[in-house]
């Protein structure tokens, strides 16, 4: 059955295990990776990916993930661009995808958030407001995910 | 001039017109500053007891609860204190000097003993001086300081120092020893309303207000 | 003089009040207002200190205000300030203060001297002396509308991304509702999770809110640049905005002088009182807790500790409230040394984080905050205003240390259980 809507989404996404939301949340993230070009998100976001992941590897590139997503905030005062905050959220979605989830969070539906945010940033950026089809399209990964 | 001539014109002439400047000048200086006014807070307040004008006005008198400032710069607060009080006690309850205040405006009140005088004396130069070499070695102070910090110290010490000289009859014969105190104390009353020493009078209104806009917002400072 | 020198020195002379004579006249040159300074701590420069940061307002006050400094100046003995001194007292005034407000609450004379600070502001943005980095943020404001180039579309970005994570409607533009919410440019862009958390506590309290279409944001880089005309543009848009709504009270967001500028100077820049009450949204919390209107469920586990934002407790006078709510979400809530009203600034208020040039300095600058968190040792750092939390994201980064950090609304708000559950 097609997921239709976030409540179908998100109760999906919750019932996977944590390695499986790792590789779904990066597929997520991947589709607005563009807007980051960050080696660092590149990094978090191919061993997200994979199904077998040592501690030791979500460890490095959990803080190299992090570092790149406190280093694109935006200062106070400063003139926003709106596609370079994109790629906030992107980081911030690398971020979800390889932090440690604290019990009972969603972490692909964080990263499925956060990439939708960064899809809005660039909506914006280019004028066309806040209308775009990320969630339709994160749809369609977890369902071709859940049948694979 | 011989000795006596100086010491009698220090003690008219020279008093007249040093007490004139330092009243005159004091009421200048007080209209001068708070005639510019400021304007009403129309934001609403909190009220917060103990945090007000009056509050800070008095609390300001000791350091600030919990931030350590006694330790990071001692001197400044017990040299500090040692030399204001000592101060107040030589000036205001010295016999010599309350017997003059009486001569001038007719109020008079006990003194301390004029051994303990002495001593305070003694203890108000030591914080002096070491005020005044802790103002040379501190980076700030030494950073912050123009002739007028000095100046001001000096003109300040000369009449601790002289008049404690003058008591144990010592430099100068006393006549004269007495003459040159009584010449630093007026200097000292003609530079008082125009520079740093003016803030004897202006530290009760700087405390008041800033006090009052802290206490309209309820922060006791 | 230049045009905008002469706008200078006059904005400089109209700012001078009683308060100000006062303190520049009681200024023994102690130097204690350094000792309570970051900016001298950590560097060990005097001119760091903070009442030498004022200076050419001093030497303004004395040619133009007092008799003997006014003869000075005739006769040549003291030389009238010029643009390329203000240019240089740019450093001090801007990237070194963050008007945080601890060196008015030493000095044994009692000098506000962040007031004066903030004056002698006036006076360097009219004569064209603000840091670029700010000016751009005062430019934008009066083209754009918004310091940070914030428009609706943004707002209405955040506003879809909250919704559907969270599924709350958000309300825009309610008439008769009892709170307007206003945001900060900083949590519009960096922090969406903001929005989502009042959405969630507003509908468990059971109270009306909504934000307003023409005043969004409350960030005032009219405030920081000081610049008090643009201060009262955008306090203006806020009031126009709340009483058109007819709300009873705006909510000040999690920024530090945002509150300041609208709680504090925004009645006496559009002089007159507000018609409505202003509330930082951490003061709203604490009603609400007091008045049972806030249930949680659960507690964070981990050692966390609070920064105080200094325009929220210092300058602000909301101290216990935040304890008090963290207290109900944490077993294990700890206060860093000289936590509360004497807390040390993150450095980067007062427009401070948005100069370039100043990053060094604040960096060096967090080494206070640094050693206060060495002390406490906490696993998270929790705070209420967004631009303390990307300033001290960056500090904890340059110096590795792991210590993640949230803001106290948003924690609250995951403890609150999700409608229907």
């Amino acid at each position: 059955m097609a997921i239709g809507n976030d409540k179908e989404f998100k109760a999906a996404l919750a019932g996977l295990a944590v390695a499986k939301q790792r590789q779904v949340a990066s597929r997520f993230a991947q589709r607005v990776f563009d807007l980051s070009n960050d080696v660092r998100v590149k990094a978090a976001l191919e061993v997200a990916g994979r199904p077998e992941i040592s501690d030791a590897e979500l460890t490095v590139v959990s803080a190299a993930a992090n570092t790149a997503r406190v280093e694109s905030f935006t200062q106070c005062g400063k003139e926003t661009d709106w596609t370079a905050q994109a790629g906030l959220f992107v980081a911030k979605a690398a971020v979800a995808c390889v932090g440690s989830p604290a019990p009972g969070s969603n972490l692909a539906w964080d990263a499925a958030m956060q990439a939708r945010m960064a899809r809005t940033c660039q909506t914006v950026a280019t004028g066309e407001g806040t209308e775009n089809r990320e969630a339709e399209e994160q749809y369609r990964i977890l369902d071709a995910f859940l049948n694979q | 001039m011989n000795e006596m001539q100086f010491l009698t014109w220090v003690r008219g002439t020279g008093l007249n017109i040093a007490l004139g400047i330092f009243l005159l000048g004091v009421l200048w200086r007080l209209i001068e500053i708070y005639s510019l006014g400021r304007k009403k807070d129309l934001s609403a307040p909190r009220n917060v007891a103990g945090a007000s004008g009056w509050n800070t006005m008095f609390r300001r008198s000791l350091p600030p609860k919990d931030m350590g400032m006694v330790k990071k710069s001692p001197v400044s607060y017990i040299g500090g204190y040692t030399f204001h009080i000592g101060l107040g006690i030589i000036v205001f309850l010295f016999a010599p000097h309350i017997k003059t205040i009486q001569g001038l405006t007719g109020l008079s009140w006990p003194s301390l003993p004029s051994q303990f005088v002495d001593l305070v004396a003694v203890v108000t130069i030591a914080a002096m001086v070491v005020v005044l070499v802790d103002r040379i070695n501190k980076p700030v102070k030494r950073y912050l300081s123009t002739f007028e910090d000095w100046f001001t110290w000096l003109v300040t010490f000369l009449p601790v120092l002289t008049g404690w000289l003058a008591v144990r009859h010592l430099l100068l014969p006393y006549t004269t020893m007495l003459a040159v105190h009584i010449l630093t104390v007026e200097i000292l009353l003609v530079v008082l309303p125009f520079t740093k020493l003016f803030h004897a009078f202006t530290l009760w209104g700087s405390r008041y207000y800033n006090g009052a806009v802290n206490g309209h917002k309820g922060v006791a400072v | 003089m230049s045009a905008t020198m002469e706008k200078g020195v006059r904005v400089l002379k109209e700012v001078m009040d009683a308060p100000i004579a006062s303190y520049l006249n009681s200024c023994v040159h102690c130097g204690l207002c350094a000792e309570a300074c970051l900016f001298y701590t950590e560097t060990g420069d005097p001119k760091y200190t903070p009442i030498h940061k004022i200076e050419p307002l001093r030497r303004l006050y004395s040619q133009e205000y007092t008799l003997l400094g006014r003869l000075m100046k005739m006769v040549g003995l003291s030389k009238p300030l010029t643009d390329a001194e203000l240019g240089e007292w740019q450093e001090l005034v801007y990237n070194s203060c963050t008007l945080c407000g601890r060196c008015s609450v030493v000095c044994p004379v009692g000098n506000d001297i962040v007031y004066m600070v903030r004056k002698l502001r006036e006076g360097m943005s009219a004569s064209g002396n603000a840091p670029v980095g700010i000016k751009g943020a005062a430019n934008r404001t009066v083209t754009i509308g918004s310091p940070m180039g914030v428009k609706l579309p943004a707002v209405k970005a955040q506003m879809k991304h909250v919704e559907e994570d969270y599924g709350i409607p958000i309300p825009m533009d309610q008439e008769g509702a009892e709170y307007m919410v206003m945001l900060s440019s900083m949590e519009i862009i960096n922090f969406p999770e903001y929005l989502g958390a009042i959405a969630k506590i507003m509908q468990q309290a059971g109270k009306t809110w909504t934000l307003c279409s023409t005043a969004f944001e409350a960030t005032n880089a009219g405030m920081q640049i000081g610049n008090s005309d643009l201060a009262r543009l955008i306090v203006s848009r806020i009031v126009d905005g709340a009483e058109r709504l007819k709300v009873k009270t705006v909510i000040s967001p999690e920024c530090g002088h945002a509150y300041t500028a609208l709680r504090w100077e925004g009645a006496n820049l559009i002089g007159r009182p507000f018609t409505f009450q202003v509330k930082h949204i951490i003061e709203v919390l604490g009603e609400f807790q007091k008045s049972g209107l806030l249930k949680t469920e659960g507690f964070e586990t981990d050692r966390l500790t609070f920064h105080d934002p200094c325009q929220l407790a210092r300058r602000g006078g909301v101290i216990q409230q935040q304890r008090d709510l963290m207290n109900q979400v944490s077993k294990n809530f700890v206060e860093m040394p000289d936590a509360g009203f004497i807390n040390w600034c993150c450095g980067g208020g007062g427009g401070a984080s948005a100069i370039e040039e100043g990053e060094e300095l604040r960096l060096e600058a967090f080494k206070k905050k640094k050693s206060q968190l060495e002390a406490v040792k906490p696993d998270r750092l929790v705070t209420a205003c967004a631009n303390c939390r990307i300033v001290l994201e960056e500090g904890l980064e340059h110096y590795q240390m792991d210590i993640p950090v949230v803001g106290l609304t948003e924690m609250i708000a995951e403890h609150i259980p999700e409608k229907g559950a």
